[in-house]
């Protein structure tokens, strides 16, 4: 047997309906709120690139400032690494060597001409893109590398990672 | 100043008072209470203030200092507010313009600007001085939670560096772009959820038009809105918690003793019926010249603090021109990139904390950046409920009984201000180390 109901039950049930009604509202409007804040669309530059025809490219390295992207030519193969350092995202800047080396990148040899510092915290990287000091935790990243089909451009697909023996053998 | 009073034709009902004026130069207590009672602006004061925590010498007045600096921040941003346009292609021009034509122009950035550092620096001398003298302790009080009040402290210190790091990135010139690449960076570190963190931050991949407003928005109205609340919060805080530490150590050094009645103070019948003439017991913070009227002697101080202030940043504005580079480029790393100065201890650590073992690899940005700061700001937002040392450690400078603790607190604050002093004039292009005399290499141009 229940105890019978006090009569302000039903007060209280409105009272907690209207806090309740009250903290749902509220809780919905800041929801959407937050919510619209994450963007659906993005208008960020898009990620595959056409870079230009493979012949316009010289022998060794070209920076290519808008994609933050070092492009490579060895002859007729070509390869891309980031620019963006992997710490905190600077720049990293090209110097040349005094005498290229050689070396083994990913199971593939490879003519090293440059090593990369960055400006922000002094990371530096190996030519192929190893991190050999400073706070850098990874290695800069390697970008596929295409031809269009339409007019033959090289074209650079950013959101594409590759391990480090990827060439684009252009014929 | 006294303003001529209206004819009363009323009686006066209770807790209204008839007077629409007060009075800067009270003749008697009750003058005095109504100026407090009847002002907007000074109701926050208590009628009556201990001698001991108005002292120059005991907080410096820092807290004041740091209202008054905020004051001027928002004084000087409202006509900015009319100036500035947030968009990326024009707010680097609109800054120029304020910069080079508008009449005062320089000289309102350079007040914004000047206050905004300074209330950082203020703002953590004020932390500083609250840690050293024990001020986030409970007295004698009843019901006192300095504690809670501290926290807000810590908060409002946090959303005082956020205020001024969001004003960074608004002249979207070189200095802006990279220091918040940087420090957007920072969040990205942060394991799996970073980059989503960070795409929060800026709304989308880059920092472009979406980070501006974001931060634009945040700069006017969401973080000045909440310092603002928090602020009013934490006067309101100090009225209830009995006013400074101070006081309360003034009172706790002696035991009640019988002394003649107050004449401000009211007794109940017991407290003075006894013995041939009227007696109270009463701590010495109730003796007559412990405490004085608020109005005006409280008045009289924040004033001279607030306008010493106002007058120093205005005299600074002139004579300190502030900086404008080049236009932001996303394409150019300058180099060095350097992060704001109050954020140059943490860049100093993330250039030095990139832990491996092995092939195992800890970004230093997650944990100088991350990690450590966190635990930081951890440990001193709940330090007073860690403090074990008794009341009579509170409101007194450098206290025997709290001497290992603030030694320790000192030698942190000393290798912040360490790590910053080398982050600002001890490194050069790479981040690589040189002394201030010795002069940069020519950096190899760029390919």
């Amino acid at each position: 047997m229940s105890e019978p109901k006090p009569p302000t039950d039903r007060r209280d049930f409105l009272l907690k309906l209207g806090a309740g009604a009250g903290v749902a509202a509220i809780t919905v409007q800041a929801g959407a709120s937050l919510r619209s804040l994450v963007p659906n669309v993005s208008y960020d530059a898009p990620t595959t690139v056409k870079l230009g025809l493979p012949a316009e490219f010289p022998d060794g390295l070209k920076f290519l400032p808008d994609e933050r992207v070092l492009v490579f030519r060895e002859g007729k193969t070509f390869h891309a690494i980031s620019a963006v350092c992997t710490h905190l995202g600077c720049t990293v800047r090209a110097e040349a060597l005094a005498s290229p080396q050689t070396a083994d990148a990913g199971g593939a040899s490879l003519r090293l001409t440059h090593r990369f510092l960055c400006p922000c915290h002094g990371s530096e990287y190996k030519g192929d893109g190893t991190n050999v000091a400073g706070p850098a935790p990874k290695p800069l990243a390697w970008f596929r590398l295409l031809i269009a089909p339409d007019d033959g451009q090289l074209v650079i697909d950013l959101a594409d990672e590759v391990d480090r023996d990827f060439r684009l053998t252009v014929g | 100043m006294r303003w001529p009073s209206l004819n009363r034709t009323k009686p006066e009902a209770p807790g209204v008072h008839a007077e629409p004026f007060w009075s800067f130069r009270p003749q008697s207590d009750r003058e005095a209470g109504d100026a407090v009672v009847s002002n907007f602006m000074l109701h926050w004061f208590p009628a009556k203030i201990s001698k001991a925590s108005m002292a120059w010498n005991y907080s410096f007045w820092l807290g004041t200092i740091s209202g008054a600096l905020f004051f001027l921040t928002i004084l000087s941003g409202l006509p900015l507010l009319f100036l500035y346009v947030p968009s990326v292609e024009r707010a680097y021009q609109s800054v120029k313009d304020i910069e080079y034509v508008i009449t005062f122009g320089s000289w309102i950035r350079a007040v914004h600007r000047i206050s905004a550092h300074l209330m950082v620096i203020v703002v953590s001398l004020h932390l500083v001085r609250v840690f050293l003298t024990g001020a986030y302790k409970n007295g004698i009080g009843r019901g006192q939670q300095r504690e809670v009040n501290w926290l807000i402290g810590v908060v409002m210190f946090l959303v005082t560096l956020f205020l001024s790091f969001t004003g960074y990135l608004l002249p979207w010139d070189q200095l802006a772009f990279w220091a918040v690449t940087v420090g957007t960076n920072i969040a990205s570190s942060i394991p799996a959820v970073g980059p989503a963190v960070r795409e929060l931050m800026i709304g989308g991949r880059n920092i472009d038009q979406a980070t501006l407003i974001r931060f634009y928005v945040l700069h006017v109205v969401f973080l000045p809105g909440l310092l603002g609340v928090l602020f009013a919060y934490h006067m309101w805080r100090v009225r209830k918690d009995g006013g400074l530490a101070r006081a309360d150590a003034e009172s706790a050094l002696e035991t009640p003793q019988a002394t003649k009645p107050v004449k401000s103070k009211t007794y109940t019948l017991l407290g003075v019926a006894r013995g041939t003439a009227p007696t109270v017991t009463a701590r010495s913070i109730e003796a007559q010249g412990a405490t004085v009227n608020a109005v005006p002697d409280l008045v009289r101080r924040a004033a001279i603090a607030t306008l010493g202030t106002i007058a120093v940043v205005s005299i600074m504005s002139v004579f300190i021109a502030s900086p404008l580079e080049e236009p932001a480029n996303a394409l150019i790393t300058p180099n060095p990139a350097k992060a704001p100065w109050y954020f140059l201890w943490l860049q100093e650590i993330v250039t030095d904390t990139t832990i491996r073992i092995g092939s195992f690899t800890l970004n230093g940005a997650f944990i100088g950046g991350v990690i450590l700061p966190g635990i930081l700001v951890g440990v001193l937002m709940f330090w007073p409920w860690l403090d074990k040392s008794s009341h009579l450690a509170a409101g007194a400078w450098m206290p025997r009984e709290r001497r290992t603790q603030n030694i320790t607190f000192l030698v942190i604050i000393l290798f912040v201000l360490a790590l910053t002093f080398v982050g600002m004039a001890l490194r050069g292009p790479y981040w690589n180390f040189y002394w201030p005399w010795e002069a940069w290499p020519a950096i190899p141009g760029r390919i």
